[in-house]
């Protein structure tokens, strides 16, 4: 091995080091930020106590989980571990539920306990990084401007008398520095980046058997909700349809026995007859619309939101972006089906006078917004139909959002992931 | 004859009415939930009750259920079960126990007029009347080892849905002879006296669909 290498080791620890200390320096603004977030869970555990953060602490704790981001997004790129966002969705149900989700959620506790630590280390570590590098820089010079000093001066932590010790203790203490920059600076960045890879990152298992249980619980859903579905159909077939036609029938065979005898009664019958088969065509088109609306199919989920926006008996302002692309048969229907329900819940409970749609896809996500000015109080009880919404929204692992407070109106916000 | 209805379904209820009234029997009681049949029943004493098996609340076979629980309550009061689609489980259960005065036909069957009066009335007589949709299906279980012969089975099945020798012979093109040999077939194969009695017909039926 020449001398070639040994410089090129040399300049390979000082990059490292001078990595690892920019690595620190990056660390001490998400330390920054954890002090920030420490203050931040003091304020909200107090209007916790006071009863009223409960009420809003997933918006409350939605800034916390900015600085635990920044910090995933540091070790990611730092790193190249990919870590995805932990928590739980709290975005659903009553409030307090939602509260209950975000404190029962490992992710909010290891979020603070990552504070905790990488507040003070963070800033400690950065500290101890240039520290080091000012001594061994200070150190180096010491040899050229020791003599200037007074007399009895203590440099470089030592009373310098002569010439020798002048260049030696100098010469160790920032040799003493340069391997602690070499060793403990990139031990520190290494222990900081992993300490918030494990705290930040989903549990791995825990993460799992989460989504397993809310892929099986929306499988399970979906299932209950297509088979309540074909049990609706088989009624409105067998109940409407069927029973109507066998009374259309009834009377057509009334009428062909009294067709001599009795031809008034007769005629009658048949102009009952031709007036229960036009109800029952009317039946069936209601039926096929629920099974599938034709529309849907012909004009895409913006002309068919469109269509039934049109229709409803309070005035309905819709935003819907016009170039909705074409997306997956079970999302139209689903949000065909929403919008439908939604507004026909607005025209049976809320007695408002006008009503909002709005129907955008951002990225992967359908979201149907439909909100209305009436006396609100809408609850999943009642046969309102929200129960079915949740349950078709559930379905296709999308999320429902009802906000309902008595005498302002009801909102209700429906997300579809578009694509699996 | 006085005629008690259980019907949800309010067109067809009244097409039923509409229906007896106009052959000249009485509509002596209407039930439209599951709950009142019974009690209805029990009050009317009708001579024949014609009965949904699916009515509210449950919408599921909640008039089949009364029908069965009526005739626990009184003995061989005739019943015909009206029925959305063919269910042999359903038939089963209803002749469970004894076939006497015991319909079961599907809803569309009530649009021929004459056939459905007259299966009412045979009803109402004791004898049976069973779609030959169930007939059909009840058959179909014994495909495997049968005593009886397709013809056999084809003059069985008629007698099922409790059609008389003359009608029997008349809808397979034989005569009445040939009928009443098959019948005496029938009997025998199925271990059954050969007196050709409205109740032994109906006791073949059972015999068969149980062995």
């Amino acid at each position: 091995m020449g001398d070639g290498s040994v410089t090129e080791v040399a300049v390979a620890r000082i990059a490292r080091s001078a990595r690892a200390t920019r690595t620190l320096a990056d660390g001490a603004v998400t330390a920054g930020g954890a002090f920030f977030g420490m203050a931040g869970t003091a304020v909200i555990t107090m209007t916790c106590l006071l009863g009223v953060g409960l009420l809003v602490l997933p918006e409350l704790v939605r800034p916390l989980r900015g600085i635990a981001a920044a910090e995933r997004r540091r070790v990611s790129r730092a790193t190249g571990w990919r870590i995805t966002a932990p928590y739980r969705r709290a975005d659903d149900g009553p409030r307090l539920h939602r509260a209950r989700v975000v404190l029962t959620d490992p992710a909010t506790w290891r979020d603070l306990t990552w504070m905790l630590a990488h507040g003070p280390l963070g800033l400690a570590a950065v500290l101890l990084a240039v520290v080091l590098w000012a001594s061994m820089s200070v150190a180096l010079t010491i040899p050229l401007w020791w003599w200037a000093e007074p007399p009895g001066s203590v440099v470089a932590l030592v009373r310098l008398t002569n010439w020798p010790e002048a260049v030696a203790l100098p010469l160790a203490l920032a040799a003493a520095c340069a391997a602690a920059l070499g060793w403990l600076v990139p031990l520190a960045a290494r222990w900081q980046l992993r300490l918030g890879h494990m705290l930040l990152r989903p549990l791995g298992q825990e993460d799992l058997a989460e989504r397993v249980r809310e892929l099986t619980e929306s499988r399970a859903g979906a299932l209950e909700a297509h088979a309540a579905e074909l049990r609706r159909i088989e009624r409105d077939l067998h109940d409407g349809i069927q029973a109507h036609l066998v009374s259309v029938a009834v009377r057509l065979g009334l009428a062909e026995r009294g067709f001599t005898a009795e031809p008034d009664t007769a005629l009658g019958l048949l102009r009952d007859a031709k007036k229960g088969v036009e109800d029952v065509l009317a039946q069936l088109r209601v039926v096929v619309r629920s099974v599938y609306p034709p529309i849907l199919a012909d004009r895409g989920l913006a002309g068919a939101v469109s269509a039934l926006a049109s229709g409803q008996r309070v005035p309905v302002t819709l935003t819907a972006s016009g170039d909705l692309p074409r997306l997956p048969a079970a999302v139209e229907a689903a949000a065909y089906y929403v919008t439908a329900e939604a507004l026909a819940n607005v025209s049976k409970h809320s007695a408002a006078t006008h009503a909002t749609v709005s129907i955008v896809k951002r990225g992967l996500t359908l979201r149907i917004t439909v909100q209305d000015n009436g006396t609100g109080g809408a609850s999943d009880s009642g046969g309102s139909g929200l129960a079915g919404i949740r349950r078709r929204v559930a379905a296709l692992d999308g999320t429902t959002r009802i906000d309902s407070p008595a005498g302002t109106g009801t909102t209700i916000e429906v997300e579809l992931p578009c694509e699996w | 004859m006085r005629v008690v209805i259980a019907e949800d379904n309010a067109l067809l209820r009244e097409g039923l009415v509409l229906l007896i009234r106009s052959s000249g029997h009485e509509v002596a009681a209407v039930a439209e939930t599951g709950p009142e049949i019974v009690p209805t029943l029990l009050e009317q004493r009708p001579d024949v009750a014609v009965i949904d098996v699916r009515m509210p609340p449950g919408f599921r076979d909640e008039g089949l259920r009364a029908a069965i629980e009526a005739r626990k309550r009184i003995p061989d009061l005739p019943v015909l079960v009206l029925s959305q689609y063919v269910e042999q489980t359903y038939a089963a259960e209803l002749l469970a126990a004894g076939a006497r005065g015991v319909g079961y036909l599907l809803k569309d069957r009530v649009s021929r007029i004459t056939e459905f009066l007259d299966a009412l009335q045979r009803v109402a007589e004791g004898g049976t009347a069973l779609d030959p949709e169930v007939v059909s299906q009840l058959m179909n279980r014994h495909r495997q080892i049968d005593p009886l012969t397709a013809r056999e089975r084809e003059v069985l099945q008629l007698m099922a849905e409790g059609r008389d020798n003359a009608t029997i012979a008349a809808m397979l093109v034989v005569t009445e002879r040939a009928v009443h040999k098959h019948i005496g077939n029938i009997f025998r194969k199925l271990g059954l006296p050969a007196t050709d009695s409205g109740h032994r017909r109906v006791l073949a039926v059972l015999a068969y669909l149980n062995s």
